[in-house]
């Protein structure tokens, strides 16, 4: 069952569109957004957050149109992006005490145990953390409070391949607690690592969206990696 | 709506917004224009914005699990209580200028506007114009502050000139009434400036409510 359907999504800007995107995303499944700088991943996802105003097309969460069920849908899903600051003079413990507030699922145990894994300090504000805790601390965000879906722009960003690593790995344990994990990403071999879906976008039209084997079969070669294959496809055969 | 109004007094508000609360206390200074306590007010106000915007308040807001006309409604919320805490700050020293000070010389002899219940009246329709056109501004991009902002310095002190103005023209000396002068004419005044702050403020965050939704964050 598809946990987010994105049907027709028009968004039209004076030099850039977004084309009658359409994709599914299906439960505890993990699924890549890939796509060069500018292709339109960070327009598509905040249209699924409803924060920028759409031209057309529908986006549902559950089965319910977020048009009419915004509150609810925010409840059950996850955001996080790694490059915003938020509240940069105030404290991780200061932000924390008042998002909770909105959460009536915030998992506290949740909050501690991946407070302990990315090593981050309460007393501490976003302007004191590194780009890579910074991202780790929209992740805590977002994974404290039992999402169903979690909704990730660019999460690898800025991390090292440690960190990176580990992450990927937070992303696999909660796929098996049936967790859907939608992706942004321009690195390429993070798909490769984790993901079961892939949604590839380009020039603000959606290329391919289906599983990564298929994926593989259709679009790469024999012995072709799936960077090799994208690099090539972005390279001038897409719409050969 | 109470989630949303703690986010603003534990997040999204600057200190300033609650220290020049204080300038009400400018009602004790005779020889000033007094209206300008609800200026300075209003100016923290705005460091408050200028403070939640360079904060990426709006968007943190928007990404809650509420309604995005709640965002703005918290912030309105916000707003009005900062406003209302000036103005009962106010209410102590023309309190003490209608009753023990009633005849004191300076206030007596102060060419400018006296602290009464006309002058809490004005503090309300300037407030309700920050709200108007400062507030109900910046709701229509969500991220501009300067315009918005200008136009209410000069919208604002127009008016304060104006209601300074006005006790000296024939006729009208009585809005400057002292102790408990004139005082059904001046409730009246009052709640005339009340009903123009709510009007402007509740007509204000509707059409901004309707703005937000429109906005690309």
């Amino acid at each position: 069952m598809n946990i987010i359907e994105v049907k027709d999504l028009v968004k039209k800007y004076p030099a850039f569109e977004l084309k009658e995107v359409s994709f599914g995303v299906e439960e505890g499944r993990i699924t890549g957004f890939i796509g060069r700088n500018g292709a339109g991943k960070t327009t598509t996802i905040k249209s699924m957050l409803n924060l920028i105003h759409t031209d057309g097309g529908s986006i549902s969460f559950f089965g319910m149109p977020l048009s009419s069920n915004e509150t609810e849908i925010k409840k059950r899903i996850g955001y996080s992006t790694g490059t915003v600051n938020w509240y940069p003079r105030k404290t991780i413990r200061d932000i924390v005490r008042v998002e909770r507030s909105f959460y009536d699922s915030w998992d506290g145990e949740a909050y501690l145990k991946y407070m302990e894994m990315f090593g981050l300090d309460e007393d501490k504000t976003p302007l004191e953390l590194s780009e890579g805790m910074k991202v780790k601390f929209n992740l805590l965000m977002a994974l404290s409070h039992r999402a169903e879906v979690l909704i990730l722009d660019e999460p690898t960003s800025g991390l090292d391949p440690f960190s990176r690593n580990e992450l990927l790995e937070v992303f696999i344990e909660l796929k098996k607690h049936g967790v859907a994990v939608f992706f942004s990403t321009h690195i390429i071999s993070d798909l490769e690592k984790c993901a079961d879906d892939i949604v590839y976008i380009s020039k603000g039209r959606i290329v391919a969206a289906m599983p990564k084997d298929a994926f593989m079969a259709e679009h790469a070669r024999p012995g072709e990696t799936l960077e090799a294959a994208m690099l090539r496809m972005e390279g001038g055969e897409i719409n050969a | 709506m109470r989630n949303i109004l703690t986010k603003e007094f534990r997040l999204s508000a600057s200190i300033l917004a609650y220290l020049f609360i204080l300038f009400g206390f400018m009602f004790f200074l005779p020889g000033y224009p007094i209206l300008c306590g609800a200026f300075f007010s209003a100016l923290g106000l705005f460091q408050s914005f200028q403070f939640a915007r360079e904060a990426n308040d709006t968007v943190f807001s928007a990404l809650l699990p509420i309604a995005k006309k709640d965002v703005v409604r918290g912030r309105y919320c916000f707003v009005c209580i900062i406003e209302i805490c000036t103005i009962l700050v106010m209410v102590i020293p023309t309190v003490l200028r209608m009753t023990v000070w009633a005849d004191s010389v300076v206030y007596r002899s102060n060419a400018l506007m006296n602290a009464n219940l006309f002058a809490l009246g004005a503090a309300f329709v300037i407030f309700g114009l920050f709200n108007w056109i400062f507030v109900g501004g910046f709701y229509k991009t969500a991220y501009k502050l300067g315009r918005p902002f200008v136009t209410f310095i000069i919208v604002g002190f127009v008016c304060i000139g104006i209601f300074e103005a006005l006790h000296h023209i024939p006729g009208m000396e009585w809005l400057d009434s002292f102790g408990t002068d004139n005082l059904g004419r001046q409730f009246i005044l009052l709640l005339a400036g009340i009903a123009v702050y709510i009007v402007t403020t509740v007509l204000s965050c509707r059409k901004a409510c309707e703005n937000f939704e429109k906005i690309d964050l």
